[in-house]
């Protein structure tokens, strides 16, 4: 097996404008994040909006430079590469996107869309584009007559297809899946899940998952990381954290999960407030302010990640809350 | 006697020639203090059927019904006048993206005093003095600070609070919510429905929770009605419509659900989409979805039979044991 992403300590700071004369401020979007991800694999990364999610993934796709941090792909450090490795690391990294209604040109036809990272990219004609597109539009399960139609003639679960054939196109090595099914109903987002899982069987992608619906990503993830204000509070096997998770944040998210069977749930602690703003987040441990177990400690000293329990988890107290 | 009386509801859109009958036959009906779900895919009637009650469809759907009574009035025949006076009032209504439903303009202190003024005539200090309670009770932090601020201060989840009270502003008697926490992070849709079964608990109201989701139903409703092109399929108590439904659409949406194949590698699905205007088919609804689909099922469309503690619209509904 080989490893395909591998991110170290990777952050992204935004200055953000204050008003006139006022000196801007700094949002650490991203604050030190680790992890590997091997061919083939999928990782979930889960959390609240705001917790540095998309920005994870803007760094993951090369949209933006980390701040700090080394990011490999495929082996390759995208720091240190140049304007024209970047271009060709880009093809290895493709991104889908939440909404599929948004994500795809309205006055484009299908066909030009899906061969446009091909006529950018390769040295196909376009016959051989044409070609390669339609077979992509069989393997997603979209019928290859609709080449000339635009995208408004589609169903939002068929978009949604069409976005993942035009991510699947130069057969990437990661793809980065912005809560790809959110937009959609139950029994179409079992479809759109199901081609995920499909594809990766037949091509060996990686993925990385962004979702905040646990139950879909208890289907789909091998691994599980789970961020709060920029930083990962667990990561690890995803049995080992459903299974017993060690964090609080980590609990809190599990029990606030809706079920259809609610009076099976294991797990039921409630957290109170909203995330902080994360211009000005709290001193300490960032999740200090709405943990039910927080102590002096807390407030004080930020926990780093640490294994415990087969897994890594940032919390001074994973021992005692959950002994 | 209940609360709100619906036989036999009817919504057309289009021209009379070739009517879209966008709600067909529905009967629902919901007593005082009861929590009722609308289940269903996009397009199947929901949001419809409620707009229709609500008379908010004037002038652009044809509204049919055999009864249509809220607390002893006929809404078919009441005037738009006293049409305004219960609604707003005694059946109040929240909607799916709280970032929308509020006027960007105002402040959200005014937009929920406008609620009081018009309702009832409530002024100067007094008013204020409600309004400031109004946002206690939705659990608004520093409330008095929050009656100046506008909508655009406030995050998602706070957005939606202000919604809640200024639905809940005159004591309403029925409570209608599409969709309220589509928009919102899992911790935070927690609360808000927490919230809301408090309110319907201290006030006695009855909930009608309109979702696409399954399992936020499961969690907080007594009965759930499943909807499917118009037509309600099935209508059950909870938690017996997630043990066994007897629906194959219901058994169909409940196995897409991520959570019920835990550990499988594919989910379950129900191939195709909800049929639009043109192609519904002329026997059962659901007959090109079906997979226990019969000749009878082609040929004839299937009326309401009671089962146990419900209703289901099937040929050949699900019993026990094959379930």
């Amino acid at each position: 097996m080989s490893t395909v992403l591998q991110a170290r300590d990777l952050t992204r700071y935004y200055d953000v404008a204050q008003g006139f004369l006022k000196p801007s401020a700094q949002v650490k979007a991203l604050n030190g994040v680790s992890f590997e991800l091997q061919a083939g694999k999928t990782l979930a990364v889960v959390g609240e909006s705001g917790c540095g999610k998309s920005t994870l993934a803007r760094q993951l796709t090369l949209i933006e430079p980390p701040t700090s941090g080394s990011l490999l792909l495929d082996g390759q450090d995208a720091a240190k590469a140049s304007k024209a490795e970047l271009k060709a690391m880009r093809t290895k990294v493709q991104m889908v996107f939440q909404n599929p209604y948004a994500s795809l040109n309205p006055r484009q036809k299908i066909g030009t869309q899906l061969g446009e990272p091909l006529d950018i990219n390769t040295s196909l004609s376009a016959s051989e584009r044409e070609e390669r597109v339609r077979a992509m539009m069989t393997r997603v399960g979209l019928r290859p007559e609709h080449y000339y139609r635009y995208p408004h003639m589609f169903s939002g679960g068929q978009r949604q297809r069409i976005a993942i054939a035009r991510a699947m196109m130069l057969n990437p090595k990661i793809v980065v899946a912005d809560e790809p099914t959110s937009a959609l109903d139950v029994s179409i987002q079992a479809q759109v899940l199901n081609l995920f899982m499909d594809l990766q069987e037949e091509f060996n992608t990686a993925y990385v998952f962004i979702s905040h619906n646990l139950a879909v990503v208890e289907h789909v993830a091998d691994d599980l990381m789970v961020m709060y204000l920029g930083r990962a509070v667990e990561v690890g096997a995803k049995e080992k954290i459903y299974s017993r998770p060690l964090h609080p944040y980590t609990q809190a998210l599990l029990s606030a999960t809706p079920s259809i069977h609610p009076e099976d749930r294991r797990v039921k602690i409630k957290i109170h407030g909203e995330l902080p703003s994360p211009l000005n987040p709290p001193s300490g441990c960032t999740f200090h302010k709405r943990c039910p177990f927080a102590s002096e400690r807390c407030q004080q000293e930020v926990p780093e990640l640490r294994a415990l329990d087969e897994r890594m988890v940032a919390c001074h107290h994973a021992e005692s809350i959950n002994s | 006697m209940s609360l709100l009386e619906i036989k036999n509801l009817s919504v057309e859109f289009g021209s009379e020639k070739n009517p879209f009958r966008a709600v067909e036959g529905l009967d629902l009906i919901v007593n005082q203090g009861e929590i009722v779900g609308i289940v269903g895919e996009s397009g199947s009637g929901k949001s419809v059927t409620m707009m229709a009650m609500m008379g908010l469809l004037e002038g652009q759907g044809r509204i049919v019904a055999d009864t249509l009574q809220f607390d002893g009035k006929n809404l078919l025949t009441i005037s738009a006048r006293e049409r305004r006076k219960i609604v707003g009032k005694d059946i109040a209504m929240i909607f799916q993206d709280p970032m929308t439903s509020l006027n960007p303009s105002y402040t959200v202190g005014y937009q929920i005093m406008e609620v009081l003024k018009i309702h009832q005539g409530l002024r100067g200090a007094a008013l204020k003095q409600r309004a400031l309670e109004l946002m206690e009770m939705v659990e608004i932090p520093a409330a008095a600070s929050r009656l100046n601020a506008y909508p655009h201060q406030l995050s998602g989840g706070m957005s939606q609070r202000v919604v809640i009270a200024m639905a809940i502003a005159c004591n309403p008697k029925l409570l209608i919510a599409d969709e309220p926490t589509t928009a919102l992070d899992v911790t935070i849709q927690a609360q808000i429905m927490e919230l809301l079964v408090n309110l319907q608990k201290s006030q006695n109201m009855a909930l009608i929770m309109i979702t696409h989701d399954l399992a936020v139903v499961a969690e907080v409703a007594h009965k759930v009605a499943v909807m499917y092109a118009g037509q309600v399929a099935e209508m059950a108590k909870v938690p017996g419509i997630f043990r066994t439904p007897t629906h194959p659409y219901t058994e169909a949406l409940l196995k897409s659900i991520p959570e019920h194949s835990k550990g499988a590698h594919r989910l379950s699905t129900l191939p195709g989409i909800v049929p639009g205007q043109y192609d519904r088919p002329s026997g059962c609804l659901l007959s090109p979805r079906c997979p226990y689909v019969q000749d009878k099922c082609k040929a004839q469309r299937p009326g309401l039979t009671a089962i146990d503690g419900g209703v289901v619209r099937c040929h050949y509904p699900i019993t026990a044991k094959e379930a």
